[in-house]
């Protein structure tokens, strides 16, 4: 939610507790994700590797999930930048490893946070066929050549959480409707080209 | 048992994993929707709650579509540059192959 937040780094201590990078770097990349801080299992899990109480786990993770925030939320990629954010008493090989990790991991954040935004909803899928219409209730002979679309549309995942509802919507088009709408996006592809001109 | 698409229904038909990977469309005799409108704008992307600058184009559509009824929906949906390009390219595909029908 409130990506500038401020950072418990007091808490971050009880990483010094971890029996290897690997265990630092793990926490790090479960804690960035936005499920983290609702999480019993990752609680648990932090609790048993360190070996701290579950106030000071939850208080690990949440600072953990903060930091990597705002360091997406900034997009900050510079070492320096990072290592900026930290007090200046702060535990120095803590900070560093910290700062490598988080270094490592920030343009893989930025893409999640960005999948994970808010948007409209997304076309997942889109399948088609070209049939020929030969014959109808109303008419007993004819060739109609026409077009059934379908598309398969994943509402904002932001919204539904782990299971965003997909719907479908089929249609039929006659070769003049396709036509038409080929010329209007064929408009937004003349943009991108104008665009990427520039 | 196969699911029956959006034919006779007027809002979408919502799917699980399983009945999204069945075999392909069937059309009934008073079929599907009929497309009304499309409307579209491009867009950038310039911030967000996650990210505080951001510089990612995107395109909207906006389907007005008709069951056979008349009664009218819209869906609107967005898409990535990548994404939309490999839409119209479906797209001029399938036109092409109508052509030659």
């Amino acid at each position: 939610m409130a990506a500038e937040a401020p950072v418990d780094f007091a808490a971050l201590q009880s990483l010094l507790k971890a029996s290897s990078k690997d265990v630092v770097r793990q926490l790090c990349q479960e804690s960035f994700s936005s499920s983290a801080l609702g999480s019993k299992k990752l609680l648990d899990i932090t609790c048993s590797s360190l070996s701290v109480t579950q106030e000071e786990a939850d208080q690990l993770i949440r600072s953990l999930h903060r930091l990597t925030r705002l360091v997406a939320y900034r997009d900050l990629t510079a070492g320096e930048e990072i290592l900026a954010l930290f007090p200046e008493n702060f535990h120095q090989n803590l900070k560093n490893l910290l700062t490598k990790i988080i270094m490592e991991h920030v343009p893989a954040w930025r893409k999640e946070a960005q999948a994970n935004q808010i948007s409209l909803p997304r076309l997942v899928d889109l399948d088609w066929r070209v049939d020929v219409k030969m014959a109808s209730d109303s008419i007993t002979r004819m060739a109609v050549p026409t077009c059934l679309l379908q598309m398969k549309i994943q509402e904002d995942a932001s919204l539904c959480g782990d299971k965003p509802a997909i719907s479908a919507v089929t249609m039929e088009l006659s070769k003049e409707t396709l036509d038409t709408m080929l010329d209007g996006l064929g408009r937004i592809r003349d943009q991108l080209s104008a665009v990427a001109n520039k | 048992m196969e699911r029956e698409m959006a034919a006779d229904s007027q809002t979408p038909v919502e799917f699980t994993m399983e009945e999204l990977c069945q075999p392909p469309l069937e059309a009934k005799s008073e079929v599907t929707n009929k497309l009304l409108d499309l409307q579209w704008k491009m867009g950038m992307a310039v911030s967000s709650d996650n990210c505080r600058s951001l510089k990612s184009p995107y395109v909207a559509l906006m389907l007005k579509v008709a069951d056979q009824s008349g009664q009218i929906t819209n869906k609107s949906f967005e898409m990535t540059i990548p994404q939309f390009q490999h839409f119209f390219k479906q797209l001029k595909e399938m036109a092409a192959v109508i052509e030659t029908v």
